[in-house]
């Protein structure tokens, strides 16, 4: 099977709570890979051992980006290299212009790809055609970085930082969480948009909502720190039905 | 893209953003991609007198167009040599001697620029309508 992302058997704490404990996970390239679970599995927590977030401490495992290691990489060479998280709680950085801050990263990452970085012009071009599609006042492009943001403009914002970035990892914490119906489909349209047989998608979701617009390939449920079951979009329904502790009479 | 199609093309970019910082800042962008002059080629027949920083401009005749080579020493005197030279370099000396400047005010941001940029701008113009002239007498000069 061919693999973008491979977690091997990963524990990580935080603080002195072990939170994943021997969590194996593979993923494919093209496909959509859905994490569903209870509250306290260990969802964000996965999300954020793999892009290297400060709160967590991988203490045994690996995992393995493309052939490679990144469990010693920092959380900025990870992005460089592809891998995006979009935050279940999107971080305000007041006095920092959202346009600024995504240029500056855009221009990191194609530098890092030896390619040329973008104008103000060219990256502003760039940047309307996806607030359209986003739904995005231009306002928001101008204002500091998620301040006063809405939790609607908030995601939307996530989705617009990665459609610039056109990562090949997307890692997408409950980008459902607090979005009404037309900001869902919103954003749903954005990350659609960014399919194109190569990227790969871990949508991390309480509710299966979401999974009607991002149609996932597999479905893994996460439990106590590990994936306890994986199977195709068919399990939602199952789960919906009969809730997670249904899952280990499935097994 | 003759010259009125880049004024254009500039004016397009420019409007893109909505505060005057903004346009400014562009410029500076700009600038990034200034190219310098040989230090032969800065001497005193080619700097642009009144200028509000030190800049030079050679202009050279090449295959009856007039070639525009420039280096400026300030953020701003680069961004806007870099997209002057993009309007006025590898054009022939009648499309420059009939170029009427005013339109440079298309672009949205000569009013925004200080009066002393401003003659800096009207400087270079003065400049490069004197090497259209003489290269259209036939004179290759820097």
């Amino acid at each position: 099977m061919n693999k973008i992302l491979e977690i091997k058997d990963v524990h990580a704490k935080i603080g002195n709570k072990e939170i994943l404990k021997g969590l194996n996970l593979d993923l494919e390239p093209g496909k959509v890979h859905a994490i569903m679970g209870p509250n306290g599995a260990g969802k964000s927590t996965l999300s954020k051992t793999i892009v290297g977030h400060y709160d967590v401490e991988m203490t045994s495992g690996d995992i393995l980006y493309k052939g490679k290691s990144i469990k010693e990489m920092e959380p900025e060479e990870r992005a460089l290299e592809g891998i995006f998280l979009s935050f279940q709680h999107p971080v305000e950085i007041p006095g920092v212009n959202n346009t600024y801050f995504l240029r500056t990263a855009v221009n990191a990452k194609r530098k890092f790809e030896g390619k040329e970085e973008l104008n103000a012009a060219e990256f502003l071009r760039e940047m309307k055609k996806y607030l359209e599609l986003l739904g995005m006042k231009s306002d928001m492009i101008s204002r500091s970085l998620n301040e006063g943001f809405s939790g609607g403009e908030k995601k939307r914002n996530e989705i617009l930082q990665m459609m610039m970035l056109e990562p090949d990892v997307i890692i997408l914490d409950e980008i459902d969480s607090g979005l009404d119906i037309d900001a869902l489909r919103a954003v749903s349209e954005g990350i659609n948009k960014m399919k194109d047989g190569k990227r790969s998608f871990l949508v991390i979701t309480h509710y299966s909502r979401i999974l009607d617009y991002i149609k996932p390939d597999y479905i893994h449920v996460l439990k106590e720190g590990r994936i306890i079951k994986t199977a195709g979009p068919e399990l939602v329904s199952q789960l919906e039905e009969h809730g997670y502790d249904s899952i280990e009479e499935i097994q | 893209m003759n010259m009125e199609e880049t004024i254009a093309r500039y004016k397009e970019d420019f409007d893109l953003f909505e505060n005057p910082n903004d346009k400014i800042e562009y410029i500076f962008d700009l600038g990034k991609k200034h190219t310098t002059l040989p230090d032969e080629q800065k001497n005193d027949t080619t700097f642009v007198e009144g200028c509000a920083s030190a800049a030079w401009l050679v202009g050279e005749c090449k295959d009856g167009k007039l070639v525009l080579r420039g280096e400026g020493t300030s953020e701003m005197a680069k961004g806007m040599l870099t997209l002057l030279l993009d309007i006025f370099s590898d054009r022939t000396p009648d499309e420059i001697l009939h170029f009427d400047p005013a339109k440079l005010h298309e672009m949205g941001i000569v009013e925004l620029l200080s009066p002393v940029r401003q003659q800096s701008l009207e400087a270079f113009l003065n400049k490069v309508y004197a090497y259209a002239q003489k290269c259209k007498e036939g004179k290759n000069n820097e």
